[in-house]
């Protein structure tokens, strides 16, 4: 029986680890890809994270998975497929069949890339739609790609496919960016950008490669002939496994103040997945410190 | 170790290569082709003397990545007498990789 079992091996869920190990509990980390460090990775650069200026999120990651190795951190690598409650915690159940019983959770299992949901897109997904333009852009030097999304993401995505490609169109469903100033300033500098704004995509279509992308712009249909397209609307919560043990929000994050305690008894949640305003790796790290000082509190007050 | 192949030494070193080889195609500052490297490395020496593991950077050689219809990294294409018998695309597992080659050797 553990005393905690730590779900995810991002920031927050490795920030879990740390705390835990030095708090003597008796914790494994569960881990859908062996090595992984969460979303962070995938950051081509991190620029607000306090002490550590510039760091790609790649580096950042790994520094934080060296700390908790460095302290004993157990990992496991398999995807949980249910959550049980049980008389005194729960009963955890992998893919691989196996089960581990413990008395509390933290939750950290982060959030996903968003889906556009239209046709076209499972069916060209690697034959021209992609979810990460640092890894696919390389595809795409001289030819023309659209991005999706008008977030901070999107709009570095477009500015670093534009480094190489022949042309970048932004298509958003609005008429502003969510993108912070400095962004919206370079992309409005970039030539080889066009903004395609009020514009919901309909479908993704070609014959063996992604050819091209329908849509509505005001009430009317368009195609944009594109070689590539970059989907970048955000993250929805994997929280699918804690539907009906923990409340989760209309959007589907599960409920937890800086406490991190859920409605479950004994379910913490930390990092992404959880509802905070501000979804950083700063807050993802002090959601892993929060929680281990909740399951410890727990602990004591529901006898060790 | 696997060696960089690139257009030049493509046909001597895959396509006319004696053992079952895994071509694995990856992009600078791609965290998936990252944690894939590890990966292979084990495969590799798994299988010494069964396969031969060579990797092509498609920010250098996009032709390559084109004529085997590689748009998305990583993507492992394995090749026996010049001629690509199998693919895995995206990040896979060890097994996943283990399995094709149980099923091609």
């Amino acid at each position: 029986m553990y005393d905690t079992i730590i779900i995810g091996s991002g920031p927050a869920g490795l920030s879990a680890a740390v705390y835990a190990k030095r708090a003597a509990l008796n914790t494994v980390v569960i881990e859908k890809n062996y090595g992984g460090t969460g979303q962070i990775a995938e950051s081509e650069r991190v620029d607000n994270y306090l002490g550590l200026y510039g760091e790609s999120g790649f580096d950042l990651g790994e520094r934080f998975r060296a700390h908790a190795k460095a302290l004993g951190t157990e990992f496991y690598e398999g995807e949980v497929t249910a959550v049980l409650s049980e008389a005194d915690g729960y009963r955890v159940r992998l893919s691989d069949g196996a089960e581990l019983q413990t008395r509390t959770i933290v939750y950290a299992a982060g959030a996903s890339p968003r889906k556009l949901c239209v046709k076209g897109e499972a069916e060209f997904a690697r034959k021209g739609v992609s979810y990460c333009a640092v890894c696919d852009g390389a595809f795409y030097k001289d030819k023309t790609v659209a991005v999706i999304g008008g977030g901070d993401t999107a709009l570095g995505d477009a500015l670093y496919l534009a480094n190489t490609a022949k042309k970048v169109y932004i298509v958003h469903r609005r008429d502003q960016f969510r993108a912070n100033r400095l962004l919206q300033e370079r992309v409005s500098n970039t030539d080889n950008i066009e903004l395609i704004l009020n514009a919901v995509p309909t479908e993704i279509a070609g014959s063996k490669r992604t050819e091209s992308l329908h849509l509505i712009r005001g009430g009317q249909g368009e195609t944009l002939s594109v070689d590539g397209i970059f989907i970048a609307i955000g993250t929805i919560p994997n929280s699918g496994i804690l539907q009906g043990l923990a409340a989760l929000s209309a959007d589907g994050y599960v409920i937890a103040g800086e406490d991190c305690a859920t409605s479950a008894k004994g379910i913490f949640a930390a990092g992404d997945v959880r509802t905070k305003p501000l979804k950083q790796v700063s807050t993802a790290v002090a959601d892993g410190a929060n929680s281990i000082l909740s399951v410890t509190e727990y602990l004591e007050e529901n006898g060790r | 170790m696997a060696a960089r192949v690139d257009k030049d030494t493509f046909e001597s070193e895959v396509l006319h290569s004696e053992r079952l080889t895994l071509a694995d195609f990856y992009s600078d500052s791609c965290v998936p082709c990252k944690r894939l490297s590890p990966v292979l490395a084990e495969i590799e020496e798994k299988y010494e003397n069964e396969i031969k593991l060579v990797k092509i950077n498609i920010n250098f050689d996009l032709e390559l990545a084109e004529k085997y219809e590689v748009q998305s990294v990583p993507a492992i294409l394995f090749f026996r007498n010049g001629e690509v018998v199998s693919r895995l695309d995206g990040f896979v597992k060890s097994g996943e990789i283990s399995s094709v080659i149980e099923n091609l050797k």
